[in-house]
């Protein structure tokens, strides 16, 4: 097999240790196993994805590497801000401004011989299937939802005969962090367990509006409401120091008014940049256990997680490793659709503002169709002026208990289907 | 020009980690000095983690870099090869952060330890990596255990870890609970119970109260006034048990006047977390009866000297309740009710503050001591933290492999084949592989593909040994030789993911125990890299 030479002509030494358990059967591996030159080859040939350059992505890079991954993708559509350098090891003050996937892929391949890391500065959705079919295995670390879901979705779209990508995925926040080992379509995946990664629940915005009571609200108050009042069509930067104080100042002033003590700088960049505590210890356990189970997937040389390992260190040292299950009605990966019990009364708006706030669909700009029907569509505009009577109108006049509605959205890369139930 | 409020160059650095252990911490770490010995894959993955805040450095290896040790190690690259590890590693591993200062010995630890013992003194951590004989460490550890400097031995074989922390007492006052409220429902002060008296004594008057206000009274009040009307019809009782608190779930509901009213909804919610009798938690009563709480010196740490006035407050004028935190989650209500009924509890906070301080002065006075060597800010700390402070007594190496060895819980664990102390069994059994060499030299099991039979039979012989040492009856004796057959495997190498997680794993911990905050684990962790699990024990 000339493949599998790379590793042993390249140094005949290098990879001893990872060769030690290439070329041994171990008393847990799969009795398939075969040991030597064939988990050694699909090494060198399997292209892997890696989503994400930031804190756990230079990780990443850096395990696959000295897994002996070989040809190794990155995509990244970040640029290096002066809060990364402390924890995103690869990155240096003068990088500042660079792109992410660029600097992480160029110091990699000078450390490590022989690898080869094709960086991408781009977001994951300006790629398309024929791009991501090419991957033996996708592994994410990346602080997004939304990402997230999309890269999911697009890998248990992408099942069929020939294809099944493994997605490995992983996030930290402060202490704590987890891994997971998704096989779309065969066990569960990110849309099956979104409600344990739903962000904090909003703020109502009357409270916002009328009557705060703590600092955040007085935060975002002034870039939810104040911003967009006062600086008309301006987009909020929250990157761009000014406007960040611009917003801290407006803060403190609705404090004041409040009598409410505690606005701070820092936490004015925290919540209007959602700022998820990060730190280098916890994005290293992470990205180490996610890479692990690549290269045990990718060799076979050991059973890999089943499904999901959550790790805890604010007290002690706590693991815990479970099989997250499937679900059937997951709209991604499941082939039933879910039930959706309505007020008849409300009016096709008020649906969709419900919609928008739960938890498990946070939808932006949904449009709604029956089997026989459209409802209301968000494009083009023709279509969106014609749909857009319906929005007044109540759900008893459009539809009728037991229709299916089809959801769709540009945050959410499938259809949503709800089997609708009238209350009452 | 900086804009408004705008952090420092040093706050955006570190913005995120500031996040979590706040400037106090940060200043511990920027304080600290850590010894790393050997600069293995494990090791420097460590200190890369640690780069990101602490002060200083030192590595400790007198060996120079093999081609395979690029297989692992990050820290070492094509230019290293025949060089001293130590300083490829050191160099390398400053290029991370220019405020963090590193240094190399080109030396090996058993030479040092006894060339130079008081240098081990002036660390503020050690950590053991690699294949270091049996009697150094426990040399370390006679070294550093009665001076409390931390002590981590972490061994990465495979896929196995196990990390080991030998420190002798550790306290903790920020522990980061989920949330310090003490809504001191069942035991309010004068002023809370003026407050509910104003704002909620009228709350189920429909001709006195608005629907408006009915609907944003702050649910603390809700609850306080609804558990006056209870003790009314219960003999003056509090609801305690679980039947009696799904009771008054009911009984709150029935004073609901809309299902909009959400302070109601909020009350219900906060029935089973904040039902409680307020007794002092037993992790705080350990602290209280410690003898260094009931003997002050005037050596006694900061800590027992703030635990004994909480202490002294506690029982001797508080009517055995711990100072009041202050805080308050948000609720549903009004601005100002909800900033009032927020300055109730900061008021009684302040006032019960004082009194800890005034104590605190006065014990410091007591020892001969400067009465303003304790900060205020250090006294508030520890009130708001005085139901989650803790107390971590540890074990010395030498307990664990000499004087007092944990035989029952190595029996109890050793029944069940998925345990991971099967891996512990066989870690020792590796460690004293390597020890046993009467050459000096520290080949691992399974080095050899011609000698992995040998090497096994080796291995399960030092586990009966150490068994029969501990008078265990081997069980499960399966899972203990497939543990072997794992450690075995890797003839000592190690797998980078793996020494990647280890050090993720030991840095939490180093930070926790740098900064004193959060909870640092005790005293052992063994993870397993083909079951992704952990298990901690104390051995």
């Amino acid at each position: 097999m000339a493949t599998a030479t790379v590793l042993r002509t390249e140094s005949p030494d290098r990879w001893r240790y990872l060769n030690n358990i290439l070329n041994r059967k171990g008393p847990y591996t799969d009795e398939a196993f075969t040991p030597g030159d064939e988990p050694k080859a699909f090494l060198t040939d399997a292209k892997i994805l890696v989503i994400g350059a930031g804190g756990l992505g230079c990780e990443i890079l850096k395990n696959l590497a000295l897994s002996g991954f070989k040809d190794i993708h990155v995509i990244d559509m970040d640029t290096i801000d002066i809060s990364n350098l402390n924890r995103q090891f690869l990155f240096r003050e003068a990088d500042v401004g660079k792109s992410k996937a660029e600097v992480a892929a160029a110091f990699v391949m000078k450390r490590v011989r022989g690898v080869n890391i094709t960086p991408f500065n781009c977001a994951i959705q300006d790629k398309d299937d024929d791009y991501y079919r090419q991957f033996k295995i996708v592994v994410c670390g990346l602080d997004s939802v939304e990402a997230r879901r999309w890269m999911n979705a697009t890998l248990v779209n992408l099942v069929d005969d020939e294809t099944l990508i493994p997605l490995i995925d992983g996030g930290t926040e402060g202490f704590k962090g987890q891994s997971r080992v998704i096989l779309p379509t065969i066990s569960s995946c990110y849309e099956c367990s979104l409600d344990m990664h739903t962000p904090r629940a909003a703020v109502p915005l009357c409270t916002l509006a009328s009557i705060p009571r703590q600092p955040a609200h007085c935060i975002e108050w002034a870039s939810v409401i104040q911003w967009p009042k006062e600086k008309g069509d301006l987009k909020l930067d929250t990157d761009d120091p000014e406007h960040i104080s611009w917003l801290y100042t407006k803060a403190l002033g609705r404090a004041e008014e409040f009598n409410i003590p505690g606005v701070t700088y820092s936490m004015t960049q925290g919540v209007v940049k959602n700022i998820i505590p990060a730190i280098a210890s916890t994005n290293a356990i992470v990205a180490a256990s996610c890479c692990n189970e690549a290269l045990k997937i990718a060799t076979t040389a050991a059973p890999y997680l089943d499904n999901y390992m959550m790790y805890t260190g604010n007290e002690g040292i706590y693991t815990y490793t479970f099989t997250h299950e499937k679900k059937d009605d997951c709209p991604v990966c499941g082939n039933l659709p879910q039930n959706l019990e309505v007020n008849p009364e409300w009016t096709l708006k008020e649906l969709m503002e419900r919609l928008q706030e739960r938890p498990e669909t946070t939808l932006r700009k949904p449009s709604l169709r029956t089997s026989s029907k459209t409802l209301y569509l968000q494009a083009p505009k023709q279509l969106e002026e014609q749909t857009r009577p319906n929005l007044e109108k109540k759900l008893k006049e459009l539809i009728e208990a037991g229709d299916e509605l089809s959801i769709s959205d540009p945050g959410m890369p499938f259809n949503l289907r709800l089997i609708i139930s009238f209350s009452g | 020009m900086s804009a408004l409020g705008a952090p420092t160059a040093k706050e955006k650095k570190y913005d995120r980690q500031l996040r979590l252990w706040g400037a106090g911490g940060q200043q511990a770490l920027e304080h600290a000095h850590i010894l790393l010995i050997n600069a293995t894959a494990a090791g420097t993955e460590t200190l890369k983690n640690l780069t990101t805040g602490i002060g200083r450095f030192t590595i400790i290896d007198d060996t120079v870099v093999k081609d395979e040790d690029l297989g692992a190690n990050f820290f070492l690259d094509d230019g290293s090869i025949g060089l001293s590890k130590a300083q490829k590693a050191c160099e390398l591993l400053r290029e991370l952060n220019p405020d963090v200062e590193g240094d190399f010995i080109n030396d090996n630890i058993t030479n040092f330890i006894t060339s130079s013992p008081d240098r081990l003194k002036e660390f503020t951590v050690v950590i053991a990596t690699g294949n270091i004989p049996l009697s150094s460490i426990l040399s370390l550890d006679r070294i550093l255990y009665p001076r409390g400097i931390p002590f981590f031995i972490l061994k990465c074989v495979g896929f196995a870890i196990a990390c080991r922390l030998a420190l002798s007492e550790h306290t903790i006052v920020e522990t980061h609970p989920e949330s310090i409220a003490d809504l001191r429902l069942f035991s309010p002060f004068p002023e809370l119970v003026a407050l509910c008296e104003e704002k909620a004594a009228n709350m189920d008057d429909k001709e006195r109260t608005s629907s408006h206000e009915h609907g944003h009274i702050p649910y603390v009040l809700v609850l306080l006034q609804a558990l006056k009307d209870w003790r009314s019809t219960h003999d003056g009782n509090n609801p305690s048990n679980y039947r009696e608190k799904a009771e008054f779930k009911s009984f709150l509901r029935g004073k609901m006047w809309s299902p909009d009213d959400e302070n109601f909804e909020e009350a219900i919610a906060a029935v089973l977390p904040h039902f409680n009798s307020p007794t002092v938690p037993s992790a705080t009563k350990t602290i209280f009866e410690d003898s260094r709480c009931k003997n002050l010196t005037a050596d006694s740490a900061n800590f027992w000297v703030i635990a004994r006035a909480i202490k002294d407050f506690t029982y001797e004028k508080n009517d055995g309740l711990l100072p009041l935190p202050g805080a308050l989650p948000d609720m549903k209500a009004e601005s100002k009710d909800y900033i009032r009924l927020q300055n109730v509890y900061k008021s009684k906070a302040r006032a019960d503050l004082a009194v800890v301080v005034d104590l605190v002065r006065s014990l410091l006075s007591g020892l001969g001591k400067d009465q303003e060597s304790i900060s205020e800010s250090e006294v508030e700390t520890f009130c708001k933290h005085a139901s989650y402070a803790k107390l971590i007594t540890g074990r010395s190496l030498r307990s664990e492999y000499e004087d007092d060895p944990k035989a029952k819980t190595i029996s109890n664990e050793l029944a069940d084949p998925t345990s991971l102390i099967h891996y512990y069994l066989a870690l020792r059994a590796y460690e004293t592989f390597i020890s046993e060499q009467s050459n000096g030299e520290h080949i691992p099991p399974g080095f050899e593909d011609s000698s992995i039979q040998r090497d096994s039979s080796k291995m399960e012989q030092h586990i009966n040994a150490l068994l029969d040492k501990l008078a265990v009856t081997p069980t499960s004796t399966e899972a203990t030789s497939k543990a072997v057959g794992e450690i075995v495997r890797a003839g000592g190498g190690e797998l980078h993911n793996i020494s990647s997680l280890a050090g993720g794993v030991v840095a939490q911990e180093v930070i926790k125990v740098i900064t004193k905050q959060y909870i640092s684990m005790n005293n052992t962790v063994i993870l397993d890299g083909i079951s992704s699990r952990s298990q901690v024990y104390e051995l």
